[in-house]
């Protein structure tokens, strides 16, 4: 804990002694604390953190980093296909016939799913790539749809029209908001048209998301279109067929599933669900704090304590800049971590947790296995299990919490959450895990996705500057410990302190630019002057930069994904 | 056997500022008969430690001829050596080696010799320009030709002197651009070529400095007629055992931390990769 | 090549050989973990070893040069530092290791033994036994027949067995061999002439089974080693790989690594750490230069050091031992067979 200034040894009793006091004179004193989740954690753990939050704390201020990078998109897949999906396993992506990618680049951020990408293509799928950049996938598909950010949902809308057109299934465009497809299918162009027939001939489809989508877009609209989309071609359900937003991080389908989400319950449930709201009242003794919070980057800065698990928030959160001014400040801010990452070198109390590798736990993969996970080693010095802390925390904060393993934990949400109570034992121990159905989801779409208006270029403004990525691998701190694999991204930070911007080679030799030479963007919002590194992958018209140097940006951005730009050579 | 990995300690005798991001450091092995007895050539260079912060290849560039301490000139690039500028007289550091081929002094005897140094290539041949000159009577025409970006940039500013003073040696000097209070040479070393005598049937050439610096002067002498293997350069590669085992500067078969740093021009031009 | 003296002993004796083994050394053999996963592993009792199995996933490499391997002890005194060597001779014998991971050591002990001897590896090495079981038939993804590595071994083994039914040769393949067996008190008898002709019988069996040969390294090499691949084939194999590295940490034959320093109370442990020549950064210098900026070119580097004639002649040995791991682990379809297979024809369709 923090004594004059610096992070002090201190025993356990002392370190929870001094965080359990902090936070309750913070909620004595009427301040807000805010709670993060994480997809680095079990999902004991962050069912844990959910039941400190809105048992313990009674706040509604409970978020994760990447929430916001996974779940309204999978939410919305729910909603578009009627409960039905997210559906399939990756495995059976290798036996699909026509696979479908929202690509982000598979290849990096979710080598999983591109390897099961890559053996359906071996075995002769026809494979679609639909993304802003040129990517490893791109270049293995049989046709690849170039699409600005922010615009995907034309793409989406013109496979609708396409499948449907195509005959796509018996009442397959039930749901489909009428007129939609149509319109859409006047403008959409003619190698979506053999895509959507290549869809609708094929026994087995997959359709698969990166979460890169998320840039520019609002999520749950484009995942509703997505979700529609599966429905629409009537492969939904059929063994074989796949549809799947794809987490960008380990655990983060199990984080959000936990209930770690300022507007949702745990099982993915609305905050106004009574049958919900009375199961977690009868395991926790008490009222579930049943308000909307604030999400992960608004709580931030209002919030007097912070209870940080297993993540980085400036590092991982979009604004990272205003999270490390914030966290600097607060009054309160207890963390538990396996490693020393930034945040928790600014924290009062420290509780050293074990990594995943020394903990007994549950992960839920991006198709929904729940898997064991066994400690193959035990934590060093005095770490101890994040669940059992977690459970003594919210003990000593006044909620009852007797979890005597990780077991206990699993029982208990067993009981509560919504799609974990089926969980069959043995699938757990001894298959590839135990798998979750889709929720259902039986609220009808009226009318069409409400689509944010997305960003065009006109005029001066003739590129788009968008963000490359949702997540900074450069900041993880596994990849920190690997001399390595953290080069690159040292190696790029110290060469480009201020930032750097990706181009295609087109656009530079249009500006007359040379890679390294430097680029003035100009929006509406701002300006900023960046080196220029160029790279093959990106789309002439398209101005990248990569998520570890989005604060370089931010005054260009002014908190959007995207915005037109107007690109210029600086002057001398 | 004793372990390849295990570095000896070493202390910092002093340290000279060369320019505003680089330094050369002194330094004698901890154990005095270790210091004695450390035998190495021109051109090889050492693993060394910054406690706390790994370890790095840097080559010696002082000459054997030299030896009660070695000298290291290094510039500030990155964690490693920004620590390492943050130690001084006293502070220990480990020190391993030493390793690669390093140049071949006995194969230069009786030819003239023509150094061409640019910017921070000067350190490597430094150790062998002295190794020459201390023993001045066993080779030819002695030729330094040296360039950097500013003056501010040029290391060893007070051996240049000493070697533009010296009546057996040729020295040239420049800039690319020039400072208030510079008079001499502007331009990029290879202007310095017409400046000279060249010796090209005569002459062993060693040239050490930015990759395209080198790349340029090894094309000018080519041009003017100076046989491939005639030429020697040091190549870098990223290093981590230094000891030609962990495969990081391997180029097809061949290893920079054994087969080289130094290797002629014609060598360089087989390399398969 | 004739054994210089075989022995053989009856099946039902195994157990208690193992046990005299385990009373001096600690025993490694493949056994069976939670899920079914055959892995190498020290045994605590005879019964978890197991005989019939493919092959565990990860060779026994780890045991001679461990994923993070402590190599030196840094101590920080007063005002001066203490370093120390750190040396791991612990008594191991190595038990039913595939003839392709025998030949996989022999390899990892040239490397360490030629121009610098690695004093770590050599002293490491030296304390470990090595008994090879030999392969009746071959294993699915197998061609270590292609290598030469199999399916019995020709080197690198302290004994080799082979099963005869109820009994099991054992062939002496070094002096430590022979002592091993010699101190078994009996349990061994010299083995006849038709127990010994049986065994060269398994071998041409098995030999046979391979059938249809499956990796073809000597064109292959030709062409690796006079440039003759076009750097446009590399590029495209270069797209079916997902630079995982996982081809590097089950090869028995790979041993890259990296040094990296891990923070003690009293100062740090300089480790060698397994590395991939796959990784972007591998080759990436301080000034940001990179040599290999793109995966093609690291593909390239990995094949030119596993089957160029430049390597085969520096080392006497090809770099594959065709255990076949690289093609079930491979998160794209760049494995060895498939590689090699692109580098005769000149095609690639991944």
């Amino acid at each position: 804990m923090r004594r004059e200034g610096q992070l002090t040894p201190v025993t356990w009793g002392e370190a929870l002694d001094a965080a359990v006091s902090a936070l309750s004179g913070l909620r004595r004193g009427g301040k807000a604390i805010g709670v993060f989740g994480s997809a680095r954690a079990t999902n004991e753990e962050n069912y844990l953190v959910a039941r400190l939050a809105r048992g313990a704390l009674e706040t509604g201020d409970l978020d994760s980093c990447l929430r916001n990078t996974y779940w309204p998109l999978a939410r919305g897949i729910a909603r578009g296909s009627g409960g039905r999906a997210p559906f399939g396993s990756l495995t059976d992506v290798e036996g699909s016939e026509v696979v479908i990618v929202f690509d982000g680049d598979l290849a990096c951020s979710h080598p999983r799913a591109a390897f099961a990408v890559m053996r359906a293509v071996a075995q002769g799928a026809h494979l679609v790539t639909i993304s802003c950049k040129r990517t490893q996938l791109a270049r293995l598909a049989a046709l690849h749809v170039a699409v600005a950010p922010g615009r995907e949902q034309d793409v989406v809308a013109g496979l609708i029209a396409s499948v449907v057109e195509a005959g796509g299934a018996e009442g397959g465009a039930e749901g489909v908001p009428e007129g939609w497809a149509r319109e859409a299918l006047a403008e959409s162009a003619e190698e979506l048209r053999e895509a959507g027939q290549w869809y609708v001939q094929a026994e087995r489809v997959s359709l698969l998301v990166a979460p890169e989508i998320v840039i520019g877009n609002s999520a749950e609209a484009l995942g509703t279109a997505i979700g529609l989309l599966g429905r629409a071609s009537g492969h939904l359900g059929r063994p074989g067929s796949v549809l799947l937003p794809l987490p960008v991080r380990w655990n983060l389908r199990g984080a959000c599933e936990m209930g770690i989400a300022p507007d949702m319950l745990p099982g993915g449930r609305l905050l106004d669900d009574t049958a919900a709201l009375g199961r977690l009242a009868e395991a926790w003794g008490r009222e579930p704090a049943a308000a909307a919070g604030r999400d992960a980057a608004g709580m931030i800065d209002p919030v007097a304590g912070l209870v940080v698990v297993a993540d980085d928030p400036p590092s991982v959160l979009r604004d990272g800049r205003a999270a490390r001014e914030r966290v600097a400040g607060l009054d309160c801010l207890v963390v538990l971590d396996a490693f020393m990452t930034a945040t928790a070198a600014a924290a009062h109390v420290v509780l050293p947790v074990a990594s995943h590798a020394e903990n007994e736990g549950t992960c839920t993969s991006a198709d929904g296995r729940v898997q064991r996970v066994r400690a193959c080693t035990s934590p060093p010095g005095s770490a101890r299990p994040g669940w059992q802390v977690l459970a003594e925390l919210s003990a000593r904060l006044g909620l009852p919490s007797d979890f005597g393993s990780a077991a206990a934990v699993l029982d208990e949400i067993r009981r509560v959450v919504a799609g974990y109570e089926g969980l069959d034992e043995r699938a757990l121990d001894e298959s590839w895990g135990a798998v979750i159905p889709p929720q259902g989801d039986a609220r009808p779409v009226e009318s069409s996705p409400r689509f944010r208006e997305a960003p065009r270029a006109s005029g001066d403004a003739s590129h788009l500057l968008a963000l490359d990525g949702v997540f900074d691998w450069g900041s993880d701190p596994l990849v920190a410990q690997a001399p390595t694999l953290s080069r690159d991204s040292l190696s790029r930070r110290k060469l480009f302190a201020g930032g750097l911007v990706e181009m295609s080679s087109e656009d530079a030799k249009a500006l007359g630019v040379r890679p390294g030479w430097p680029v003035r963007i100009k929006s509406r919002h701002g300006e900023v002057t960046l080196p220029v590194v160029v790279c093959q992958e990106v789309e002439p018209g398209l101005v990248l930069v990569p998520f570890a140097f989005r604060e370089q940006v931010s005054d260009v951005l002014g908190g959007d994904d995207v915005v037109a730009v107007q690109v210029t050579r600086p002057a001398g | 056997m004793d372990s390849l990995f295990l570095p000896q300690v070493a202390r910092i005798l002093d340290v000279r500022d060369e320019t505003p991001d680089t330094k050369t450091f002194r330094v004698v092995l901890r154990d005095r008969a270790a210091q004695d007895g450390f035998e190495f050539q021109p051109g090889q260079f050492v693993e060394l430690s910054v406690f706390g912060y790994g370890e790095a290849p840097f080559c010696i560039a002082s000459s054997p001829t030299r030896s009660e301490c070695l000298e290291f000139t290094v510039r500030r690039a990155g964690q490693l050596t920004d620590a390492l500028h943050r130690l001084g007289p006293g502070d220990e550091i480990g020190l391993r080696g030493p390793c690669g081929n390093g140049f071949d002094v006995a194969a230069a005897a009786g030819r003239d010799l023509l150094f061409v140094g640019g910017g921070i290539g000067l350190p490597p041949l430094r150790g062998l320009i002295w190794n020459v000159l201390d023993q001045r009577e066993r080779f030819g025409h002695v030729t330094i030709l040296y360039g950097a970006r500013t003056p501010a940039d040029l290391v060893y500013k007070d051996e240049l002197k000493l070697w533009a003073e010296r009546s057996d040696v040729e020295f040239l000097v420049t800039v690319d651009r020039a400072a208030p209070g510079w008079d001499g040479i502007v331009g990029m070393v290879p202007v310095l070529f017409d400046r000279i005598e060249l010796r090209p049937s005569t002459s062993l050439v060693y040239v050490c400095g930015p990759p395209v610096m080198i790349s340029f002067v090894i094309q000018d002498l080519l041009m003017r007629g100076f046989p491939e293997e005639a030429i020697i350069s040091t190549l870098e590669r990223m290093m981590q055992c230094g000891v030609g085992k962990c495969n990081h500067c391997a180029i097809g078969h061949r290893y920079v931390c054994r087969d080289g740093p130094v290797f002629s021009y014609s060598q360089i031009k087989e390399l398969v990769e | 090549m004739e054994p210089v003296t075989a022995q053989v002993i009856a099946k039902d004796k195994v157990g208690e050989w193992i046990e005299q083994l385990m009373a001096e050394a600690e025993v490694i053999a493949p056994v069976l973990a939670h899920g079914g996963d055959e892995v190498f592993a020290a045994i605590r009792s005879p019964g978890q070893v197991l005989w019939e199995f493919t092959n565990p996933l990860h060779p026994p490499k780890q045991f001679l040069l461990p994923q993070t391997d402590p190599v030196v002890a840094i101590r920080r005194g007063s005002n001066r530092y203490e370093l120390e060597a750190i040396v791991d001779e612990r008594r191991r014998i190595l038990l039913n290791v595939r003839s392709c991971d025998v030949t996989g050591l022999v390899f990892l002990q040239r490397m360490h033994t030629a121009d610098l001897p690695d004093d770590t590896y050599v002293r490491r090495a030296a304390a470990v036994t090595v008994v090879c079981l030999a392969c009746s038939q071959p294993c699915p993804l197998g061609f270590c027949i292609c290598s030469a590595a199999g399916p019995f071994a020709r080197e690198g083994y302290d004994v080799q067995l082979s099963d005869l039914g109820d009994r099991l040769l054992a062939e002496v393949g070094s002096e430590r061999g022979g002592e091993l067996l010699a101190a078994a008190g009996g349990l061994f008898r010299p083995a006849s002439p038709e127990e010994l002709a049986r065994r060269h019988e398994l071998e041409e069996q098995a030999k046979q089974m391979f059938g249809e040969q499956t990796c073809h390294f000597g064109s292959a090499m030709r062409r690796v080693s006079t440039g003759r691949v076009a750097e446009d084939l590399w590029a495209r194999m270069a797209d079916w790989c997902l630079e995982c590295g996982a081809c590097n940490f089950v090869c028995p034959t790979c041993y890259c690594f990296s040094v990296k320093d891990r923070h003690e109370s009293d100062g740090w442990v300089r480790c060698r750490t397994w590395d991939s020549c796959q990784y972007a950064a591998f080759t990436r210098e301080a000034s940001g230069h990179n040599p290999r900026e793109e995966r093609g070119d690291r593909i390239k580097r990995r094949f030119f050091h596993k089957v160029s004639a430049q390597y085969y002649q520096r080392d006497g040995m090809v770099g594959c031992v065709g255990c076949g791991r690289c093609i079930e682990v491979c998160l794209g379809t760049t494995d060895m067979p498939a590689v090699v297979a692109a580098i005769r024809k000149g095609e690639w369709h991944g």
